[in-house]
């Protein structure tokens, strides 16, 4: 996941303004726009405005460098929607979505579970485990191709743990290479993941699991009546960063496969950067990214709308 | 808010040592390939290539040594230190300054900005990356820092904003009234009042920002071109193709791009996990 | 409280002084600097001994022509022509002498409008290279010199050969398949190809390509992207016939060509394989693994090295003397100072030249330089290509980027078990319509 982003609750809206005064005379607007201005200026020309242009560039076949001349409608849409690279590409962003969600997820949940307790060492285990995220993806990628080629570091482990005989070859074989890229993923991200649910375990009151034991509930009914929907803002949180990550995945693909072999592990970002950028036909990148971006869009909208609904409903009558 | 403490319960409790064995486990896992990269950098290529999963015998210093001469890598990690620094300055004073009128402030398009922000989330920047380049083609910038800060700066903005806006929110209004009662405009209550309350998430929205973008790759790939002079990550890519042969170098030099990140990250871990925390729970 | 105040103004304030530091240092360096001038040289040769050769070279020329500082870099060879060159010509600045394969990667540049055109400058060099520059220049005007030419044929160890009763290299695709199942009979991995880094694998497509079509056909493929002939989906069928066989090492989707000892050089410079598919650089990029695997400074490719020509194929239709090969160049930038073509004309020199044939790194390509080839097997390549009758540029450079990656695509989808050999034409001509 390229980005690292913590959204503060699911509060999607801006919320009531505790100031309802209103200004004093010309300076308060001015003073206010002030305040934006910069922001909304940077934000503007470098995120709107390239957005924008990755839209017109897509109806033209273009090389970067001549003028932009060569109108050619859908095409380029057309040709990405056809091309079976493609779609194997996005096929591959919504299995690592989808695998994330279910592997991860409960994972990482688990985990913390069992972790959420004191003791000895807590904070040295804590920090040992986000390691892996506070490395580059690229750094990571690396480490990860220096580990697994045949007959390599890895290969040695799992024969010293009693696995004679030829290993399957990780990152060539295509039938396997998916695998492996979603394992790296795994390490760099399950203890982000873990990390996450224990800060959310830190909100869930330690009096309601003592009265349920009280009653003689066991651990088990304790952790899935009370702990866990408790627990589900934050799951809704992680599993919210943990999608749109999964449909921008680039760097570690890059770096550990270069999205083969044979186009295995390619995603819609490492397509298009091969595309758009290796090929030099702008126009056709731009529209492939253009699809990525729809394809995240409607996702997220369709997650808000449903998934954090009930959340959302919480946020706005609060007052923070 | 303490943890759920079970300990005391032996009948519910699925048992403190099956705990250690998991985190053991967890954690071996996740340090192994980390350590094992750094060790190899006491290596040469040959004792890898003899033995891949052994220790070193003997330890070698040439490599790590080797990586600390390379001028490239000290221009690469000034970079990426310059881009990093330079982002958060920027990501924390643009957005803060931002997220304060939007979250405290009636205005007209206040609801529409707040959502033009928060859509910024989910723009990839893959899809930005090659208009960017032809954008900055036109300024001039390409290969200049600033061609990878400008747009880091922006992106990260949504986030920021997103994160910061309750945070400002649930500073009480009775606060703001006493200020201007005592003389203050908006902007002092701003510099002397919200500033210093916001401590906490300032430093989330920070930390944050200063490892995506010490650890980014695709926008200082295309938009810095020369390895020479771009940013860390992309630096260690070339080394490791470039002396792809040399296998105990591009472990040294992977290791020593890792260690300004785990760095900084020892030293603020407990502000990230801190930040991470209240983050999640307000 | 106060102190963080304070804290936020010193932040604000490290964060424009940092900004205007980055502006300033930032900034691309300047080609010229009180009348110095600096040449930003971009090259392949990571392996000795290409990489001490070029340094040398940079290092004279700076000594014979004060106040030129030359900074000369090896990148790794895909990195290099894929994403660097590329990406840096765009920026329109910081690049002088770069390695240019030539063909339609060349017309690419030179529409763009990156390429320097230097004809009135090398007439002399033009005229004593002759033919071979020919991929170097593109409508009539002349944008780069080659320094290297060489067709392609097998690399194989001697040893293995006699090791699996092999006593004439094969010079017909049935006894090549004889030699095959000899190998495998004496457990020896037949054929190494670095099918991880695409092209090689392609190679042998274009090889059979280049003995099913006829140069005709072949030449007006270049210009028109033409690939309705037949030959183009026969050359698919000799493939996949070919990798029917099992002629390659485990895994070979993921070795690379030239990176390490796990690449297919090296697997034959370590004597684990008996045969590789290779052009005449191949020497040279051994020797290099050779010296990184044993420490050996002064490692060179080994003494069991042999070289035979692509067998030929009864009753096929193309030119049987016909060779599939191609080479390295330079080219400078538009925008490279007028000192970047006089390095040019100096590493195409004889001296420099006849120095390269010496390090056994290839083929050198000035008049006279031919002595200076001491290695046996390069001498034989050089007689290979004196003789062909039609020397066919690798077909990815020669059809551009575009179609070329296309191309390389479906061929290495039909060494994975994907594709057919009509769907390798239907994606080159899919690839064309799009240019």
């Amino acid at each position: 996941m390229s980005t690292s982003t913590i959204s503060a609750g699911p509060a999607v809206t801006a919320g009531p303004a505790p100031s309802r005064k209103r200004s004093r005379g010309w300076r308060g607007p001015l003073l206010i726009w002030a305040f934006v201005a910069p922001a909304l200026i940077v934000y503007a020309t470098f995120v709107l405005l390239p957005v924008a242009l990755a839209a017109v560039y897509s109806f033209f076949n273009w090389n970067g460098l001549s003028a932009l001349e060569r109108f050619i409608g859908f095409d380029n849409y057309a040709r990405a929607l056809s091309d079976p690279v493609f779609i194997s590409a996005i096929g591959h962003n919504l299995a690592i979505v989808a695998l994330s969600l279910v592997i991860q997820g409960p994972l990482a949940v688990l985990v913390a579970l069992l972790l959420n307790r004191p003791l000895r060492g807590r904070t040295l285990i804590r920090t040992l485990i986000f390691v892996p995220y506070v490395l580059s993806e690229v750094v990571a990628g690396l480490a990860f191709r220096l580990l697994l080629p045949p007959d390599g570091p890895f290969d040695g482990f799992l024969t010293a743990l009693g696995w004679a005989g030829d290993k399957p070859n990780w990152l060539a074989d295509p039938a396997i290479a998916f695998w492996t890229l979603f394992f790296v993923l795994t390490w760099k991200y399950l203890g982000f993941a873990i990390i996450l649910m224990l800060a959310g375990l830190q909100g869930v009151p330690e009096e309601l699991g003592e009265a349920a034991a009280i009653d003689g509930a066991s651990w088990w009914q304790i952790q899935r009546h009370i702990t866990l929907p408790l627990l589900g803002p934050t799951i809704r949180v992680w599993a919210f960063l943990s999608i749109i990550g999964s449909l921008q995945l680039f760097d570690m693909v890059w770096i550990l496969t270069g999205g083969g072999p044979i186009n295995s592990t390619n995603t819609m970002a490492t397509y298009m950067v091969e595309y758009g950028n290796q090929r030099s036909q702008l126009g056709y990148g731009s529209a492939v990214a253009v699809i990525l971006f729809v394809i995240s869009l409607a996702i997220a909208l369709l997650y808000q709308r449903f998934v954090l609904r009930r959340d959302l409903a919480g946020a706005i009558t609060r007052n923070g | 808010m303490t943890a759920l403490n079970l300990s005391s319960r032996r009948r519910i409790d699925p048992g403190i040592p099956l705990t250690y064995l998991v985190a053991l486990a967890v954690v071996a896992v996740t340090v192994t390939p980390v350590i094992y990269v750094i060790l190899g950098g006491f290596r040469t290529t040959a004792q890898i290539n003899r033995d891949p999963g052994g220790f070193p015998d003997p330890w070698v210093f040439d490599k790590y040594a080797a990586v600390f001469q390379n001028p490239n890598f000290w221009t690469q990690a000034g970079n990426s230190s310059i881009v990093a620094l330079t982002t958060t300055a920027g990501v924390v004073v643009l957005g803060m300054l931002a997220a304060f009128v939007i979250a405290r402030y009636e205005f007209r398009g206040r609801t529409l900005l707040f959502s033009l922000f928060t859509a910024g989330l989910l723009f990839p920047l893959t899809v930005a990356v090659l208009p960017l380049f032809t954008m900055l083609r036109s300024f001039g910038l390409l290969g200049n820092l600033l061609a990878v800060i400008a747009p880091q700066v922006a992106f990260d903005l949504a986030v920021t904003i997103i994160i910061l806006v309750p945070f400002l929110r649930a500073i009480p209004a009775e606060l703001e009234d006493a200020a201007m009662i005592d003389g203050a405009g908006r902007f002092a209550f701003f510099w002397r009042i919200v500033l210093p309350l916001s401590g906490p998430g300032l430093v989330t929205v920070g930390v944050l920002s200063f490892v995506k973008s010490w650890n980014a790759y695709l926008l200082p790939l295309l938009l810095l071109g020369n390895p020479a002079t771009a940013t860390l990550p992309v630096g260690v890519q070339y080394f490791s193709t470039a002396y792809s042969q040399d296998t105990a170098g591009v472990l040294a030099f992977t290791s020593v791009a890792m260690i300004p990140a785990l760095l900084f990250f020892t030293l603020a871990q407990r502000r990230i996990v801190g930040g991470l925390t209240g983050a999640v729970k307000g | 409280m106060k102190n963080k105040a304070r804290t936020m103004r010193v932040a604000a304030f490290g964060a424009i002084s940092a900004l205007t530091f980055a502006a300033l240092t930032g900034c691309a360096a300047p080609a010229t600097d009180d009348g110095e001038v600096t040449l930003t040289w971009w090259h392949n040769g990571t392996g000795e001994p290409l990489l001490g050769f070029w340094e040398d070279v940079a290092a004279e020329f700076e000594e014979a022509n004060p106040g030129v500082n030359v900074e000369v870099t090896a990148y790794q060879n895909e990195e290099l022509q894929r994403t660097l060159i590329p990406n840096q010509l765009r920026t329109g600045s910081g690049l002088d002498l770069y390695q240019q394969w030539g063909a339609g990667e060349l017309a690419a540049q030179v529409e763009a409008g990156y390429v320097m055109d230097i004809s009135d400058q090398v007439t002399q060099e033009v005229d004593a290279l002759g033919g071979v520059v020919a991929p170097w220049q593109y409508e009539g005007a002349t944008y780069g010199l080659p320094f290297n030419f060489g067709i392609e044929g097998f690399w194989y160890n001697k040893d293995l050969f006699a090791q699996a009763g092999i006593t004439e290299t094969p010079t017909t695709l049935d006894e090549l398949y004889d030699a095959i199942d000899a190998l495998k009979a004496a457990n020896i991995t037949p054929i190494a190809v670095g099918a991880g880094d695409g092209w090689p694998a392609a190679h042998y497509w274009y090889n059979f390509a280049l003995k099913s079509c006829s140069p005709e056909v072949l030449q007006a493929a270049q210009t028109t992207y033409d690939f309705d002939d037949p030959c183009f989906l026969e050359a698919g069928d000799m493939l996949e016939e070919f990798l029917a066989s099992s002629p390659f090492q485990e895994g070979y989707l993921a070795t690379s060509a030239q990176q390490g000892a796990g690449s297919s050089a090296g697997m034959l410079a370590t004597g684990n394989a008996a045969m590789e598919l290779m052009g005449h650089w191949n020497p040279g990029t051994m020797g290099g693994i050779l010296k990184e695997e044993t420490g050996a400074a002064e490692a060179t490719a080994p003494e069991f090295l042999g070289w035979f020509n692509f067998p030929a194929i009864d009753g096929a239709a193309g030119d049987p003397t016909a060779a599939l090969g191609g080479g390295d160049g330079f080219s400078c930038s538009a925008w490279a100072p007028p000192e970047c073509v006089d390095l040019l004309k100096y590493i195409s020199s004889v001296e420099v030249q006849t120095r390269f044939g010496e390090s056994g790194a290839g083929v050198p390509v000035t008049p006279g330089s031919e002595a200076g080839i001491s290695d046996v097997n390069l001498q034989q390549v050089l007689a290979g290509l004196q003789s062909a009758s039609y020397v066919q540029l690798w077909l990815d450079t020669a059809y551009g980027p575009v179609v070329g990656g296309a191309m390389n695509e479906g061929i290495v989808s039909l060494f994975g078990g994907q594709g057919t050999p009509a769907d390798i034409v239907t994606k080159m001509k899919d690839a064309a319509a799009t240019l």
